[in-house]
């Protein structure tokens, strides 16, 4: 099997992604001296450390072909794209739409469950779960609005 | 103050009607969810940690240690009934008490699991109660190269010992501790990694950190992979919930030596919450049993330990926590957030200077352990029928909580987008073998980390030496290497071997 597609050696290089990341990113924050560290001094090392350390992870790479575990896709794209829908509606429609919506959305991620269920869930959870938010604990959440 | 004194704040503190509800809640969430495959306790307290806002600092720690400890008693029954461990402490329960029910013995191993966890609550509450005033007095003289270095060594624990890679558990802590960098930074008055989100200036909540990573996370990979199996368990039959003498007799010992070997463990960092210390005690049980041959085929001793050690360790592992302010695991790690959510920061004063915080918690343990004691034998059927509820019913209401709960903190709606990119991101890193906890711990502990470091930095004029020069912190530091230094032997001579398995 290709070492390239090991699982380990992914690990090492999304390390050293995001190591590099924070070392371009930190680097015009100013550094300071050890003395009177500035604020660009404790995250460029760690960003720089974090580097090493996926070079390390990647190298160890070479000696242990570990297969990459498969994804979960349907629910991997579902669930975060519910989650947004969820922060794009509740400013515009209120949480009535938006919580139906998410519940929906959510949902089918498990492809056996029935949409008629799920409505009928959704209609169920999210006037309760708002009740309890809203009127429970005094958090300013609209059923419904419009605001574009 | 005195032992007696302070538990008596404590006790008014804990039986304010307020307390006693919000206990009663956790403890009662904390049961469900750990009946419950598919939700662990990571993913509930992260779940009601919002709530935590519109109450006080008190009530928040204590229901949110009640989901914590009522959790490793739930998780106890989904394991001897049906052979599915709810949490991954209870998985070493399975050993035992399923065999026990096939045998026809589910009711007394239930009553033992529940005598069990209160017994190793109960000691462990006691070591907490002589052990805690005195840690949090010596850890006032720590300066803050010695915290620097603490919080390092509790670092490099989380990152390596809890699971195989060594590495890459380093490389999560750092991910974490960056992740807990981002806003102003305190002392320059500089934005760092805010790329101009005016939302993110004061910094990303633990709140949404764990809502992605333990709640959206662990959704994701749920999905079609549990609650397959929990259908036929209509002939679970509870004749008799008596231990006859010899059950009794045979699990005095283990549940002794499970508290000693939980409190221990828990108090050390890295260690996980309680399900090290369960498999350390079931081993230890093993090992001094006379009948090693019954083990796993339904040995009573092979539940009592395990059990008592893994609630020994959920209420020791509060110690680290509240006196030195360096949380053991994840679920420490949340509390502390909890804490700091309220304004007070973590360390040895708060003893002192929040005694009613403390003590009020302590004793709530107390209660919380009586409550589960009386809540979970009489409503074992309810327990049964909760696992009944489908996952497919249960994640999308889940998903929409998270989402209420996180918009909710501060109506603001990039703090639920951030929450839909970390759990995609963390799918990912968690899927290459990146690990949740010690990134949490990471986070939490990161701007303390640099804060020490800088104070202590510019008390010694930039000169590094003073991390090796003070006793302290030059022994939590060697320590730390000690243990990197060991991990990476390990892994060294393990790698060949398992590199030979894989080619197979």
């Amino acid at each position: 099997m290709n070492t390239l597609q090991s699982k380990d050696f992914l690990a090492g290089v999304a390390a050293i992604l995001l190591g590099l990341f924070v070392v371009i990113a930190t680097a015009g924050y100013g550094f300071g001296t050890p003395r009177r560290m500035g604020p660009g001094y404790f995250p460029f090392s760690l960003g720089v450390m974090l580097t090493l350390i996926g070079v390390v992870i990647a190298l160890g790479a070479l000696r242990n072909h570990e297969k990459l575990p498969s994804l979960n896709w349907r629910p991997y794209v579902l669930i975060p794209l519910a989650i947004l829908t969820f922060a794009l509606l509740v400013p515009r429609l209120g949480f009535g739409p938006a919580g139906v919506a998410t519940v929906m959305l959510a949902g089918v991620a498990e492809p056996e469950t029935k949409k008629l269920h799920l409505l009928a869930l959704a209609l169920g959870l999210v006037p309760s779960i708002w009740l309890l938010f809203a009127l429970g604990l005094g958090v300013q959440l609209p059923f419904f609005t419009w605001s574009f | 103050m005195g032992v007696w004194e302070s538990l008596e704040l404590g006790l008014a503190v804990a039986m304010t009607w307020e307390n006693l509800a919000y206990c009663f809640l956790g403890v009662t969430v904390g049961m469900v969810v750990g009946v419950l495959p598919g939700i662990g306790h990571l993913a509930a307290i992260s779940l009601l940690m919002p709530l935590t806002f519109h109450v006080p600092a008190t009530a928040a720690l204590v229901m949110l240690a009640g989901i914590y400890y009522g959790a490793q008693y739930g998780g106890s029954i989904a394991s001897i009934l049906l052979n599915l461990p709810g949490t991954a402490s209870s998985a070493v329960i399975c050993l035992d008490g399923y065999p026990m029910t096939q045998k026809g013995r589910a009711g007394p191993a239930l009553l033992i699991t529940t005598i069990a966890s209160f017994v190793g609550s109960l000691l462990s509450i006691i070591v907490l109660i002589f052990m805690a005033p005195p840690l949090a007095q010596l850890a006032l003289s720590f300066h803050s190269a010695d915290y620097f270095s603490m919080m390092v060594l509790g670092l490099v624990a989380a990152g390596s010992i809890s699971q195989g890679k060594p590495m890459i558990g380093l490389a999560s802590v750092l991910i974490g501790v960056l992740i807990g960098l981002v806003g102003i930074d305190v002392k320059s008055g500089a934005m760092r990694m805010t790329f101009g989100v005016p939302e993110l200036f004061n910094g990303i909540s633990i709140i949404v950190i764990a809502m992605a990573l333990f709640g959206v996370v662990e959704v994701i990979s749920s999905i079609g992979k549990v609650n397959a199996r929990a259908k036929d368990n209509n002939k679970i039959t509870l004749r008799g919930l008596m231990p006859n003498r010899e059950e009794w007799r045979s699990s005095f010992w283990p549940m002794m030596r499970g508290s000693a070997v939980g409190t221990g463990v828990g108090i050390l960092p890295g260690t996980g919450g309680g399900s090290m210390a369960a498999f350390m005690s079931y081993a230890v049980e093993k090992r001094t049993s006379k009948t090693p041959e019954q083990f796993g085929k339904g040995a009573i001793a092979g539940i009592a330990g395990p059990e008592s050690a893994n609630n020994a360790a959920a209420q020791s592992a509060f110690i680290p926590t509240l006196t030195l302010g360096i949380p053991g695991d994840a679920i420490m790690a949340l509390m502390l957030g909890a804490l700091m959510i309220h304004g007070i920061a973590p360390g040895p004063r708060v003893i002192t200077e929040n005694p009613d915080l403390f003590w009020g918690l302590v004793v709530s343990f107390l209660i919380g352990n009586f409550m589960l004691l009386v809540l979970n034998i009489p409503l074992i059927q309810f327990w049964v029928k909760i696992l009944q509820i489908p996952y497919r019913f249960l994640f999308p209401a889940i998903v929409l909580l998270i989402c209420v709960g996180v918009y909710s903190l501060g109506r603001s709606t990039v703090d639920v987008m951030l929450v839909a990119g970390f759990s995609s991101v963390g799918y990912l890193l968690i899927k290459l073998g990146f690990e949740a906890a010690p990134l949490l711990l990471g986070f939490i502990l990161g701007p303390m980390l640099e804060e020490n470091m800088r104070r202590s930095l510019l008390l010694s004029r930039g000169d590094f030496a003073t991390f090796i020069e003070r006793p302290i912190s030059a022994a939590f530091l060697g320590l730390a290497a000690i243990l990197l230094i060991w991990v990476i032997k390990g892994e060294l001579k393990r790698k060949p071997a398992a590199a030979v398995s894989h080619d197979v």
